[in-house]
């Protein structure tokens, strides 16, 4: 099959050679892939809308050598908030970068692509952060690396206190006894207990949690530290977030209107 | 390519050559073949690129790249210095002045935010920008339309914004002698939202 067609989302999109865009895609029947989109930063070009980070697209692709070459692009959904809007561009920015690492080339995962669509629709009025936080723990279930929050990670019992152990090697957290030799960091059972709310809410209810400063940056450390340790990369937007954080405040329920 | 069969200081150039962007390792082969057969330009493309790396540098205030410092265009009294246009390489320098519509000051950052590529604000020459501003009342954001540009237009205008300053983004829309029916929405919209009265 020299020709194929794919309903899917670029999540990375570099400039490669004198005209051309290197894409990073996610398709909903072939998983992640990458085609040349060629000429498409000379502005007459017919595809370049379809070249676009964050774009969700009918593409038809043709299969080469070394690299696929988009054909054609037909989008979809080009999100428009997330060009408009600092925050919401670096959420997607941090949920894109997590897909591209945690998926591996040619594995379908519907159920990813779904959510990922699903959470960048929900990034034009939901607090991006919240949406970016959420995201990265459905996406560590799906995936099969889901952590374990209620209950030690290695032998099932209830664990208490104000700050409780997280490591990523167990699975989740664990009790005191099990600690032993695992290495992991230290979390407030308050950000636990939001990252349990992250993952099991309704994606459509999320706008109702509300979180501080302090909760938001301990949560989304956590879920960082929790994913670069089990897919062993770093996640580099993640570790930019505090550029656009100062503002998380203007996207509560209320403030949302604004925007 | 294999290039063991040939001698080493030709299998070298062909290296160099093919370093280039844009040039594979066949064209830098017939590239490296003409410059043999050619001594006269050989040693004319030598020269010019010894000279152009010694001489040229960027300029301490815009940081575009320049043979003094401050470059022309930063000394120039013909030019309106209450005016800077923010944009991502120097060849957009060139792009623009090419118009002729242009009159202010520019200030070339070197790239785009990029955070899934580690491209922070350190990586860029906003820095410099932040250092320039004395006298300046507009500033105008000149980056690409695309993802990357609009998040650094974004992110300066936030810096700068409190200031004092004004920060307009150059008009987004239509290609000229483009075609609306190929035109994806956010062009459109944005076309829309830029147009004008007749």
């Amino acid at each position: 099959m020299s020709v194929y067609q794919a309903d899917a989302i670029v999540i990375r999109s570099r400039e490669y050679g004198e005209s051309d865009r290197l894409l990073t895609l996610f398709s909903r029947e072939q998983g992640k892939l990458q085609a040349i989109a060629k000429g498409v930063r000379k502005p007459k070009s017919r595809q370049r809308a379809g070249a676009q980070l964050f774009t969700y697209a009918d593409y038809l692709l043709h299969k080469g050598h070394t690299l696929d070459t988009v054909n054609e692009a037909s989008p979809r959904e080009s999100f428009p908030h997330l060009w408009n809007d600092f925050e919401r561009s670096l959420a997607a920015t941090g949920m894109a970068e997590l897909l591209d690492v945690a998926t591996l080339p040619g594995q379908p995962h519907p159920e990813l692509f779904t959510l990922t669509l699903t959470g960048f629709f929900l990034l034009e009025h939901y607090s991006p952060f919240l949406i970016q936080g959420a995201y990265a723990l459905r996406l560590l279930h799906i995936l099969g690396y889901h952590p374990r929050l209620e209950n030690c990670a290695e032998c099932g019992a209830k664990v208490e206190g104000s700050r409780i152990f997280f490591s990523p090697a167990a699975g989740g957290i664990v009790c005191s006894h099990c600690r032993g030799a695992y290495s992991g960091r230290w979390v407030a059972a308050g950000s636990l207990a939001f990252m349990r709310q992250l993952l099991y809410r309704d994606m459509d209810k999320l706008d109702r949690l509300r979180w501080n400063s302090s909760l938001r940056d301990e949560v989304l450390a956590a879920t960082e530290f929790y994913c670069e340790q089990k897919f062993e990369r770093r996640l580099r937007s993640w570790q930019m977030r505090n550029l656009g954080c100062g503002r998380e405040s203007d996207y509560g329920s209320e403030s949302d209107k604004q925007h | 390519m294999n290039f063991l069969s040939y001698p080493r200081p030709l299998a070298d150039l062909i290296t160099a050559l093919s370093r280039l962007p844009g040039i594979g390792p066949k064209t830098a082969g017939r590239l490296a073949f003409y410059l043999l057969q050619e001594p006269e330009a050989a040693e004319a493309l030598a020269q010019s690129i010894r000279a152009a790396k010694e001489e040229i540098r960027q300029c301490s205030l815009c940081c575009n790249f320049t043979d003094s410092d401050p470059c022309a265009l930063c000394q120039s009294d013909q030019r309106d210095h209450s005016l800077l246009c923010v944009v991502e390489q120097p060849r957009d320098v060139a792009a623009l002045e090419k118009t002729g519509e242009y009159k202010g000051l520019y200030h070339v950052l070197h790239g785009t935010l990029s955070p899934m590529e580690g491209i922070g604000p350190d990586q860029l020459r906003i820095k410099e920008l932040l250092g320039r501003l004395e006298g300046v009342k507009e500033v105008v954001m000149a980056v690409n339309p695309t993802v990357e540009g609009e998040t650094t237009a974004l992110y300066l205008s936030r810096l700068l914004k409190p200031m004092g300053i004004l920060v307009t983004r150059i008009a987004h829309g239509l290609p000229v002698g483009g075609d609306l029916e190929y035109a994806d929405e956010v062009t459109i919209a944005r076309a829309l939202e830029g147009r004008r009265q007749l």
